[in-house]
């Protein structure tokens, strides 16, 4: 690939990209409605167990657990819309005529993990206020939750690509992605849990499937984006 | 295939007694509980081989789009399905008789179960499309996507966080710990397993091409009909 393609890919992928973000800027019911989920979810939690709801051994693991939880089941109500949406308003057909279909993938993933970064920047700060908790490598932990952010895009951006004409969609979309994103959201559990305890080295394992992970979701997406979004 | 049904029954038959009177018990499991692998490892195992079959079908489908690798990955995952959860049956009763609980969520057990799942999403996305290309080529992508991803929820996920699950066969130590007369039955089973999987698998998809004929037999016999009255 010549540097000239590669500018005018990027571009591409990126005016895929900006065209989402423009469009949920104009009407932002959906992507506040996905923050107000995030929000609500970590409220209700920290009501629920509160600062010293857990004793202090029991509480990096649940922590962990649930901050993934809150983190999956947000981004399972905003990722998804990613192909939804151009089927909604009839857009589709003239984007499938104007883009291969691994650059529409790829410009929806990367607005899907813009909205995942979102989702991340406001459950974090909630966690450390209202659930007192310490986080001991945050640099650790920023790298566990952009690589298993990203993961989670591309994961969801593809399936919703698939799910996307089908009946009963979002009751699909969730059946379909749960067991496909578990071995990342397991392995981003015990990333995090090892970034709140300090273990950076513990971190790496973790952090080394997830690499692995994205990496294989990704090529797999890109090799079968064209026949996931032919008509 | 007649002569591989033929072959099976002598064969599975001496297969299942072998399993019960020939290897000892072995070495640190409750009484006869360790015998279980002669038929938990070959489900396992078949129902791995299915999935894969589903993935190459599916691959073979995109390429060519004929409508029987379709009907051969839909089959494959039936089937990968049917022994997958009979996976989970003969590790359950593992369980309840070596730790004592039927179901512990052991990262092993677990990851199978959501393999289960995983391909149990495949016939739901299936049944969710009704135009028959569509869902034909919607249901391959998905497999090819989920076998890519399958070695992450069956290898990585379980060595990730330690298991109760006894010692696989692929091990760290690249080595197969088991005297003769196991090994001669284990991989015998592994064998049979196999060929009754691809035995169902020719009745499946001989079922199915027979269901596609009659489906495109009505609907020829329904447009000659709507051609006449017009």
């Amino acid at each position: 690939m010549s540097a000239t393609s590669a500018t005018s890919t990027a571009a591409r992928i990126w005016a895929v990209c900006a065209k989402d973000a423009t469009e949920e800027l104009r009407n932002r019911v959906a992507t506040l409605a996905v923050l107000f989920f995030a929000a609500t979810a970590l409220a209700l939690t920290s009501y629920a167990i509160g600062p010293f709801g857990l004793a202090p051994e029991d509480r990096p693991p649940l922590q962990a657990a649930l901050f993934w939880i809150i983190l999956f089941f947000a981004a399972a109500t905003g990722l998804p819309r990613a192909f939804v949406r151009e089927e909604e308003t009839g857009t589709a057909l003239a984007l499938r005529k104007t883009l291969p279909g691994a650059l529409v993938l790829a410009g929806k993933a990367l607005y899907n993990f813009g909205l995942f970064l979102a989702i991340a920047a406001v459950v974090i700060p909630g966690f450390l206020l209202l659930l007192d908790w310490r986080v001991a490598a945050p640099v650790t932990l920023a790298a566990v939750v952009v690589s298993g952010g990203f993961g989670l895009s591309v994961v969801s951006t593809f399936l919703s690509a698939l799910t996307a004409r089908a009946g009963q969609r979002n009751v699909l979309f969730v059946l379909v992605a749960f067991p496909l994103v578990l071995p990342l959201l397991l392995t981003a559990i015990s990333g995090t849990l090892a970034a709140t305890r300090g273990g950076a080295s513990d971190a790496w394992t973790p952090l080394r499937v997830l690499i692995a992970y994205d990496g294989v979701a990704s090529c797999a997406a890109y090799l079968l984006a064209e026949a996931a979004w032919e008509d | 295939m007649k002569a591989l049904k033929l072959f099976l029954l002598p064969y599975l038959s001496i297969i299942v007694a072998a399993a019960f009177l020939w290897p000892k018990p072995a070495q640190g499991f409750i009484g006869e509980s360790s015998r279980i692998v002669f038929f938990h490892v070959p489900c396992a195992w078949t129902s791995t081989l299915a999935f894969l079959f589903a993935a190459a079908y599916s691959l073979a489908y995109l390429r060519r789009r004929n409508p029987w690798h379709d009907e051969i990955a839909a089959a494959a995952v039936k089937l990968g399905l049917f022994f997958g959860i009979l996976t989970l049956v003969t590790g359950s009763l593992f369980a309840s008789i070596m730790w004592g609980t039927w179901w512990n969520w052991d990262p092993r057990e677990s990851s199978y179960l959501l393999l289960v799942f995983l391909y149990a999403a495949y016939l739901f996305l299936r049944a969710a499309i009704p135009d028959p290309e569509r869902r034909a080529r919607i249901a391959a992508v998905y497999a090819l996507f989920a076998v890519v991803l399958m070695p992450f929820l069956v290898f990585v996920a379980p060595r990730v966080t330690a298991s109760l699950h006894p010692q696989t066969v692929i091990n760290p130590q690249g080595k197969i710990l088991m005297d003769t007369p196991t090994r001669a039955v284990f991989f015998g089973a592994l064998a049979g397993f196999s060929g009754l999987f691809l035995w169902l698998l020719s009745l499946e998809a001989r079922t199915a091409r027979l269901k596609r004929r009659a489906r495109d037999g009505r609907d020829g016999v329904r447009s000659a009909g709507g051609a006449t009255r017009t």
